[in-house]
């Protein structure tokens, strides 16, 4: 906490290296834009040809703020989980909300071949996935608080997020089996993840969102360093771990169920990206590690959907196979590469 | 030692955990008086409920009845935050931050202080350099917490408790897996800081002559009897300090000041200096060597400068330069006998 000096140079080096990656986001895509006359049309308002302009204003910048807050809500609220179940694996996944989420899109789309009724007309528009991936996340959020309050201990929430990810997952593949293939393609084009489907409306939904579920992470911030030292420790400098638990679980809830109702699943940013912020900062220091996180999350996931667009090609992959594929060989690097536990 | 306060009071305080309105007793019958300025140990077997005393006085795990006195004002009065500017705790548990230095470590007992940022005043950062500077952990101040031996965190945790600043310090075996003189080291740190900080320590601990060398009261727990507590000097007089050795193997010895094996003491004629005789007559203690085992007669002469064992029975004097090799001819002649 005296690293102050430091601790600021990186935060700007990351801001810098994030708006980098913005302009370089806003500049791949399958059709080809000179960075030059993005600047220029940004800066002006006019581009020299008008699809470009719809191109870059109404797809482009609208994809790399939903990068950009995706991120952010995925990175704080895995550092959140990390921190309070003191385990290094704990993320958005573990809890079982994005499962939960991913339930509530699940019963939308194919429910209704399974069980013979539709929700929504069986409309299966934007609205309607994020409302139903909503419910579903507050849902799961709901059992988890409810299991929050009956059990003290807080491996056992994790475990029985676990399991509750494990429940989901099964009726999920339950759901599956009984749909015909055109809605099982529709929900398997969501659980790859989309950062692209927003208009200006609901990115102004999902900032909010996004806002309201930092705020208990920012009145807790005192809270979660004294975490460090396990809860009875904290609990004797005078931390309320019943208050803490709640405010994680709404804002974790918050943060990941609303990410994934807009964006569809998007794994490892929660889990990885904390321990990049770690690595790189070198602090336990929460008040440099939530914005580091947040920064790191958005400067990845803009990274990765830079990635998904496969420059110099009209395809693009599923955001979720790319977080996947950078995620993964990075958390066994991270094992690998020292104790797991120690880094932590 | 001027100005002792009486902090802490309890009262036929009974311990233990309610679970509807089933109620599990851990520990009756407890009373006791915690002073400022003095280093009080908590003594007594496993399981005899030690921890939930000490949860019983951080506000844990309220008692089931009885009297808690923190300052004359109910314990249960307290909210967590001032319960937290008050009293400080050194637990068992291991820190997994292995990221935190040491600094920001003892900063971290600032926590209750602090605003909602934990942001240090020049007031604060004092107060942690001179925790600090109290446990001799100077040097350590930048080091990470991976990189601390065991004694050396153990100093650092009460240095964040110390940090902390409250009237009472309550530590749960704070000398477990240590070495000799670190052991030593921690208790006498915790006296010095009881008597020149004027706070009231209350340490769990096993190591009875450490104990009995730094205490100023003993608390002594057993199974289904009530506390014990007293000057530990007191204690040894009265012979309450085998209430600790539920066993009819061992005797607190009030000559050696140390804990012993109930055995019929080896009627061996030993002569000699007499520091060093009971070293002779513990070696063969142990390997079981006496007049009645033997069924015969033998002396042992021990002879200084340089240090050397004569042997004398039936079949004459022999000399031997080590205790191994005297045990060895005394072993070797009795099978030849029997």
């Amino acid at each position: 906490m005296d690293k102050g000096g430091s601790s600021t140079i990186l935060i700007v080096a990351g801001l810098v290296l994030t708006l980098t990656l913005f302009v370089l986001n806003i500049s791949i895509g399958s059709v080809y834009i000179p960075v030059g006359e993005i600047f220029q049309g940004l800066w002006s308002g006019e581009f020299s040809r008008s699809s470009w302009e719809t191109i870059i204003n109404t797809y482009r910048i609208p994809k790399a703020f939903t990068a950009i807050l995706a991120g952010i809500g995925l990175s704080i609220s895995g550092l959140q989980m990390q921190t309070f179940f003191r385990n290094p694996l704990a993320g958005p996944f573990v809890l079982g909300i994005s499962s939960g989420a991913g339930l509530g899109v699940a019963i939308l789309v194919m429910a209704g071949s399974a069980f013979g009724f539709t929700f929504f007309g069986g409309g299966v528009g934007i609205w309607a996935t994020i409302i139903s991936a909503t419910v579903g996340a507050i849902s799961v959020l709901l059992l988890m608080s409810l299991t929050a309050w009956k059990v003290k201990d807080s491996m056992t929430l994790l475990i029985v997020g676990l399991m509750f990810g494990s429940a989901t997952s099964a009726i999920i593949s339950v759901l599956a089996y009984f749909s015909d293939a055109e809605q099982l393609k529709t929900f398997t084009i969501w659980s790859m993840g989309s950062l692209g489907s927003m208009d200006y409306g609901q990115l102004q939904v999902f900032l909010l969102a996004i806002l309201i579920g930092v705020i208990p992470v920012i009145v807790f911030l005192k809270s979660f360093n004294a975490m460090l030292l396990g809860e009875t420790y904290a609990e004797s400098m005078g931390v309320n771990i019943h208050r803490l638990r709640w405010a994680m679980i709404i804002s974790t809830g918050i943060l990941a169920g609303a990410t994934t109702a807009f964006c569809g699943p998007i794994a490892f940013i929660g889990i990885a990206v904390p321990h990049i912020a770690r690595l790189v900062f070198k602090t336990s220091d929460h008040r440099i590690l939530f914005p580091a996180s947040a920064i790191i999350g958005a400067a990845v996931l803009l990274l990765c959907d830079a990635v998904s667009q496969m420059p110099s090609s009209a395809q693009t992959l599923p955001i979720n196979s790319v977080t996947s594929l950078i995620g993964a060989p990075m958390v066994i690097w991270l094992i690998l590469r020292r104790n797991f536990s120690k880094e932590f | 030692m001027s100005n002792l306060k009486t902090i802490l009071q309890a009262k036929d305080l009974k311990l233990g955990y309610r679970k509807g309105p089933k109620e599990t007793v851990v520990a009756e019958n407890i009373s006791f008086e915690l002073k400022t300025g003095e280093l009080t140990c908590l003594l007594g077997p496993n399981g005899v409920g030690k921890s939930t005393v000490l949860k019983a006085i951080h506000g844990q795990n309220p008692p089931l009845e009885g009297s808690l006195l923190f300052e004359g004002k109910p314990l249960s009065s307290f909210d967590q935050t001032d319960l937290a500017r008050k009293i400080s705790v050194v637990l068992t548990e291991k820190i997994t931050s292995a990221n935190l230095t040491v600094g920001q470590l003892v900063a971290l007992g600032r926590t209750p202080h602090t605003g909602w940022l934990g942001r240090l005043n020049p007031t604060d950062k004092e107060i942690v350099e001179n925790a600090i500077k109290a446990t001799n952990t100077e040097y350590l101040h930048d080091r990470r917490l991976s990189e601390l031996s065991d004694g050396q965190l153990q100093k650092v945790m009460i240095a964040r408790a110390l940090a902390q600043d409250g009237e009472l310090m309550i530590l749960d075996e704070p000398t477990a897996h240590l070495d000799l003189v670190n052991r030593y080291e921690i208790m006498h740190l915790l006296r010095q800081i009881a008597q020149t900080r004027n706070k009231a320590i209350l340490v769990v601990t096993h190591d009875l002559d450490i104990a009995l060398e730094t205490a100023d009261q003993f608390w002594i727990m057993q199974c289904g009897a009530p506390l014990i507590t007293g000057l530990p000097e007191e204690l040894v007089l009265q012979d309450k300090i085998d209430q600790l050795l539920q066993s009819d193997q061992l005797y607190f010895s009030l000559v050696s000041g140390k804990v012993q094996i109930k055995a019929p003491s080896p009627s061996i004629d030993v002569k000699g200096p007499a520091h060093l005789i009971q070293w002779v007559n513990s070696a063969l203690k142990k390997k079981n060597i006496s007049t009645q085992t033997l069924n015969r007669h033998f002396s042992i002469q021990i002879l200084e400068a340089p240090l050397r064992y004569e042997v004398t029975d039936s079949s004459g004097k022999t000399m031997h330069s080590s205790l191994t090799e005297m045990i060895e001819h005394i072993q070797k002649s009795k099978s030849s006998i029997i």
